[in-house]
């Protein structure tokens, strides 16, 4: 009964803390997942320092303090996991998305292959395993758009070409990363895995998106209270079942049923609820936790250190150069003669800075790593402070980077409010002098 | 007419006959500028969007309460997963258009429904007008205000016109 008690006290703790770390981190005008992730750390580091029992806040689970408390709580950020995943699908816009256009998609696929690739790559040259080597790589793939938008917005260029191609390339980017993960996390031999994904996608995401309209009609039938919601949710649990059975990841699951659901006006009607339940309880949970696992002692070791700036390198370096190159080759769907000119150049650097900040697609394939054995137990706290390092960076140098790659525009904007104030002024004396003359 | 007799009917009563003509809805083309969609919007409580007003083609729905993402500056807006569409909304961030502020794919109702399954729709997805719809075509309205107004009317307790 006393375990059930703690566990309540930290639940009730974990929220309350998370709430105010995203409120201050906000106020600074970065994303406030920092903030959430801050209040775990030290939440899960008075633990790791002795300084509170982890009977008292079992929030901190492996490194020798599992019990039964801490596997309810790690369970319950695994259902954040699984909620974030859901409400990001049902947010999205898939017939947006089909049009998308050949920059976007160029860029997309290079700004996650050259990240993975580079990843891949230089943890095996440091001796990790090259499965835990691929899943280090996937942690780098997928971007999190929010601060490239809000920089963007602020600066009057998200409805520039460069602006509507970062949007849709990194939703897409989102899809891959989480995508990705799969083959991180998934056993059995490439065949075999390939042929359960295609399986997958048949049963989810073709069979399932003729199938839905009809659930959700049934569901409506019922007349009972949150029927539908309660339908919905029991539905992409029944996805994320097989998709855990299958791959040993959840969130595929939840992706796709909340991309299926996306398409009908019932489904987004859903949002208000799901997003309650998620951002109300479950998902800033999630975030608590994950900051509660890294351990600070872990810095002793030089190799987290290591693991930090290779990780925090390739994580901005691969996406400049995979997602600005992408776009770059494309020249804008404008042709050959503008392939070697100074202005793509710049849009397409532009595009690679937009792509630099990786948040909770990041945090959530860490996760799933870790929990579905890509990374080893062992090797889990490094990776947690490298993480959580490359997403402290990445979310602090955009900002200023992308102020500088537009800098142009900014300018330029400005002289034509300039300008436009200067004619306002004229037309004003005109026509003080017109009065004056008929007077 | 009785009350109970009154709820009766008016439960059974087809969305068909209830509802305004497509003429009087509140229309705006996907490429409206968003003052024109506020104008409207002082005096009604939602505005359709369509494709164009040849074809009427739903596109989305623009509600009164929409206009609170539209006029907050994009500082105001927390950029989190699941949350971004709202989100696109201002009007400082960027949105100039009806399509850049509507929601797409609004709820629908068929027009041989009741108004007792509008009424069950409105509450299931908490929305107080639903598209009547044909073949893609937006063909009518049911609000909350037009249930009002026809109960009043079969009650005949309203003004002039219901006691015609």
């Amino acid at each position: 009964m006393e375990a059930v008690t703690w566990l309540l006290f930290t639940i009730g703790i974990a929220l309350i803390l998370a709430k105010i770390g995203d409120a201050i981190i906000e106020r600074f005008e970065f994303p406030g997942v920092l903030g959430e992730l801050i209040m775990g750390m030290v939440l899960g580091n008075l633990v790791y320092f002795g300084l509170v029992s982890p009977h008292y806040l079992p929030i901190v689970s492996g490194q020798g303090f599992t019990t039964t408390a801490t596997e309810i709580s790690e369970f319950l950020a695994k259902l954040g996991i699984i909620f974030l995943l859901f409400l990001g699908a049902l947010d999205t816009d898939i017939e947006k998305l089909k049009k998308t256009g050949l920059t976007a998609t160029v860029s997309t696929v290079l700004g996650v292959f050259v990240p993975l690739v580079l990843g891949w790559f230089v943890l095996m040259k440091m001796g990790y395993p090259s499965r835990e080597a691929f899943a280090g790589g996937v942690l780098l793939t997928a971007t999190s758009i929010g601060l490239t938008v809000r920089v963007m917005m602020d600066l009057g260029v998200l409805k520039s070409e460069v602006g509507a191609a970062s949007l849709s390339a990194s939703v897409m980017d989102d899809f891959l990363g989480i995508a990705l993960v799969i083959f991180a996390v998934g056993s059995g031999s490439l065949i075999e895995l390939s042929a359960k994904i295609v399986l997958f996608f048949i049963i989810t995401g073709v069979i399932w998106w003729y199938l839905v309209d009809y659930y959700i009609k049934f569901a409506e039938k019922l007349h009972v209270e949150k029927g539908v919601l309660g339908m919905a949710l029991g539905m992409m649990f029944l996805f994320a079942a097989l998709a855990e059975g299958w791959f040993a990841a959840a969130i595929e699951g939840a992706f796709m049923m909340g991309l299926v659901l996306s398409k009908l006006p019932e489904g987004k009607r859903l949002m208000d609820d799901v997003r309650a339940i998620g951002y109300g309880l479950l998902i800033p949970f999630f975030f608590v936790h994950t900051g509660a696992m890294l351990n600070l002692t872990v810095f002793k070791n030089a190799n987290a250190l290591v693991l930090a700036a290779v990780l925090t390198t390739i994580a901005v370096v691969g996406k400049v150069l995979g997602r600005g190159f992408g776009a770059w080759i494309t020249a804008w769907g404008r042709g050959r003669d503008f392939l070697f000119t100074k202005e793509n150049f710049w849009m397409s650097l532009q595009m690679g800075i937009g792509s630099i900040p990786r948040t909770e697609v990041a945090l959530v394939d860490l996760m799933v790593a870790i929990h579905g054995g890509a990374i080893p137990p062992e090797d889990a706290p490094e990776f947690i402070a490298a993480t959580l390092i490359f997403i402290t960076v990445s979310v602090l140098i955009t900002p200023p980077l992308l102020k500088w790659a537009f800098r142009r525009e900014i300018e330029e904007a400005r002289a034509t409010k300039v300008a436009r104030k200067v004619e306002r002024i004229q037309e004003t004396k005109e026509k003080i002098k017109e009065l004056k003359g008929s007077q | 007419m009785e009350l109970e007799n009154a709820l009766e009917t008016f439960h059974s009563m087809k969305v068909r006959s209830i509802m305004p003509r497509p003429e009087t809805l509140p229309v705006v083309e996907r490429d409206a500028e968003i003052i024109n969609v506020l104008k409207l919007l002082r005096t009604r409580h939602h505005v359709w969007v369509v494709e164009n007003r040849e074809t009427m083609r739903l596109f989305g729905v623009i509600r009164y309460l929409d206009v609170i993402d539209v006029l907050l500056p994009p500082k105001s807006y927390k950029f989190k997963l699941g949350t971004t569409s709202r989100t696109m909304k201002s009007l400082l961030g960027g949105a100039t258009r009806a399509e850049d502020v509507a929601e797409k794919n609004p709820l629908t109702i068929e027009q041989d429904a009741t108004v007792l399954d509008a009424l069950m729709k409105m509450r299931k997805y908490r929305v107080q007008v639903l598209a009547v719809v044909e073949d893609g075509r937006l063909v009518g309205e049911v609000s909350l205000r037009i249930l009002i107004d026809e109960l009043l009317r079969l009650l005949r307790v309203g003004g002039a016109q219901w006691k015609q």
